[in-house]
């Protein structure tokens, strides 16, 4: 099955959000909170990033990933109490995204 | 099993960067170039911020400086409503003395420039300080050598001097200054100490380049009533009495002292240290921001370099990933030898990134004497960077190459 456009828009947001989040994993404001964080925060945006990907090629996978990289995203941003206006824009930008995602699942591809 | 797997992808990965030196040097110089613009601003914000911090504390936390004017970094600074104030005094110290209760300790001290000799020897522009006795208890300074004046040299105002490290090596290169006269302004002083060497200060702070005698003995050649001579008073709060505690005694005790009106404006200022620390957490955000923003997009525009050349690779090898599919190799397998080689090239390009930065901290410590150095933060940080740029720039190309299907890739040329 070919992609769907809502998702290949899902998908371009997704790829335009790594390029402006990918360098906030040095910045200043994300070392403060600790040594590891980083690192932590920079596995965070590369799951969302292959997620996207597997949401392009229209797998499974992709939306799992997606699910989970969501989560834990969140759960950090409350761990290290980084919570404003754009976390909650985030959240629920991230919740319609998702059941546009669970709607498409049983139709996408379950293999890697 | 897995691991087999993964070694065996990392060493197909490995051999094509040897096989293509050239293609791999200038895709990881991207990378290097990155890393080095991002963790050479963060190591020397954070040198700085160290050295300031340091000089910061060395000032002391509990510390308040009684002064003409009050430290204030803001841009609407009123310097009309202080000109006017008059400069702390010495006796106003020994008032203090009296009647504060919260005080640990209290010092004065004047300050200026002037030309130091021995004999043929002179350094110029040393800072002359006159300092009462409790100095000591407030200021933190080791002695490398001699001793420091007595109670009774100090009130009596002993023509003697305590130098600094670099006044010691620049006026006695080959002799132990202990007992040897110095002139400051035409007065002799016998020398009786050496400060420990302090390292270069971003505050000007530093005892390297001063000079300290006895305050009876500095008005000599510095007038405490000039403003140019920078008079102070220190206090030192009591180990269980906060600033705020203290400075609300210190401003009762002046206004009564300079018989100010219950309710006129105060004619002194009551500086913290931290008044300090804020002014500067500003400029160090700015810097880091800056750096933060140049080399984030270096980094980016290295992982396009990696993601462009990971293509290119896949490309090249079309037939050869036909031939290890039809051989049995899973989409795994070719996911990971992909991955694994864009990981492998802005790996090995981030640690030359954090290589040429420590070479550059390395010859930066000597040319300007401050401690900057490469933390362990960094370096994580640096190779982190490195690793992650690596999975997001190859994740694509390496994906598309698992996607193949054998029959079309061997076909291909």
């Amino acid at each position: 099955m070919t992609r769907p456009k809502i998702i290949t828009f899902i998908c371009i947001i997704g790829y335009l959000s790594v390029v402006f989040t990918f360098p906030q994993v040095f910045s200043p404001q994300i070392k403060k909170l600790g040594v590891l964080m980083p690192a932590i925060y920079g596995i965070l945006v590369a799951a969302n990033f292959i997620a996207c990907v597997g949401l392009w090629y229209f797998k499974q996978w992709g939306v799992q990933l997606y699910l989970i990289s969501v989560f834990a995203k969140t759960l950090f941003y409350l761990l290290v109490d980084q919570v404003g206006f754009g976390f909650y824009f985030n959240i629920a930008i991230s919740v319609i995204f998702m059941f546009i995602l669970l709607r498409f699942y049983p139709k996408m591809d379950p293999n890697l | 099993m897995l691991k087999v797997l993964f070694k065996e992808s990392l060493f197909f990965a490995w051999q094509s960067l040897v096989a293509n030196k050239l293609r791999s040097f200038l895709s990881l110089l991207g990378i290097t170039i990155g890393i080095f613009a991002i963790i050479l601003v963060f190591t020397i914000v954070d040198g700085l911020e160290n050295n300031i911090r340091g000089s910061i504390q060395s000032l002391g936390n509990n510390v308040v400086y009684i002064q003409k004017w009050p430290w204030d970094f803001g841009p609407d600074y009123p310097w009309w409503k202080y000109m006017n104030r008059p400069v702390p005094q010495y006796y106003e110290l020994d008032d203090l003395q009296k009647r504060c209760k919260s005080v640990d300790a209290l010092a004065y001290r004047i300050g200026k420039r002037k030309t130091i000799k021995y004999k043929s020897n002179s350094i110029q522009n040393a800072v002359v300080a006159g300092i009462s006795h409790d100095f000591y208890k407030i200021k933190n300074f080791d002695l490398s050598s001699g001793r420091y004046f007595t109670q009774n040299e100090t009130d009596a105002g002993y023509h003697l001097a305590l130098i600094g490290a670099n006044i010691a090596s620049g006026l006695f290169p080959n002799e132990d200054p202990i007992g040897k006269e110095v002139k400051i302004g035409g007065y002799k002083a016998v020398v009786i100490g050496v400060i420990k060497k302090e390292g270069e200060s971003l505050l000007g702070n530093s005892f390297d380049y001063q000079i300290v005698t006895p305050f009876n003995f500095a008005r000599y050649f510095l007038d405490p009533k000039s403003e140019n001579s920078d008079p102070i008073i220190y206090a030192k709060a009591k180990p269980n009495v906060t600033n705020a505690e203290m400075m609300s005694e210190l401003t009762g005790v002046l206004r009564g002292i300079r018989k100010l009106k219950p309710m006129g404006e105060p004619n002194f200022a009551l500086n913290e240290t931290s008044l300090i620390s804020k002014g500067f957490d500003g400029l160090f955000d700015i810097i880091g921001t800056a750096g933060w923003i140049i080399g984030g997009f270096s980094i980016l525009v290295g992982g396009f370099g990696i993601a462009n050349i990971m293509f290119v690779s896949v490309r090249e090898r079309t037939n050869l990933i036909g031939i290890q599919k039809s051989l049995g190799a899973k989409n795994f397998f070719i996911l990971v030898q992909f991955l694994g080689e864009s990981v492998m090239l802005s790996t090995i390009g981030g640690f030359f990134g954090l290589l040429i930065t420590y070479l550059i901290t390395l010859l930066g410590k000597d040319a300007i004497d401050m401690d900057i150095s490469l933390t362990s933060t960094n370096i994580i940080l640096g190779f982190t960077i490195s690793i992650l740029i690596g999975i997001i720039s190859g994740f694509i190309p390496a994906y598309s190459a698992a996607q193949l299907d054998p029959v079309e890739a061997i076909r291909s040329n």
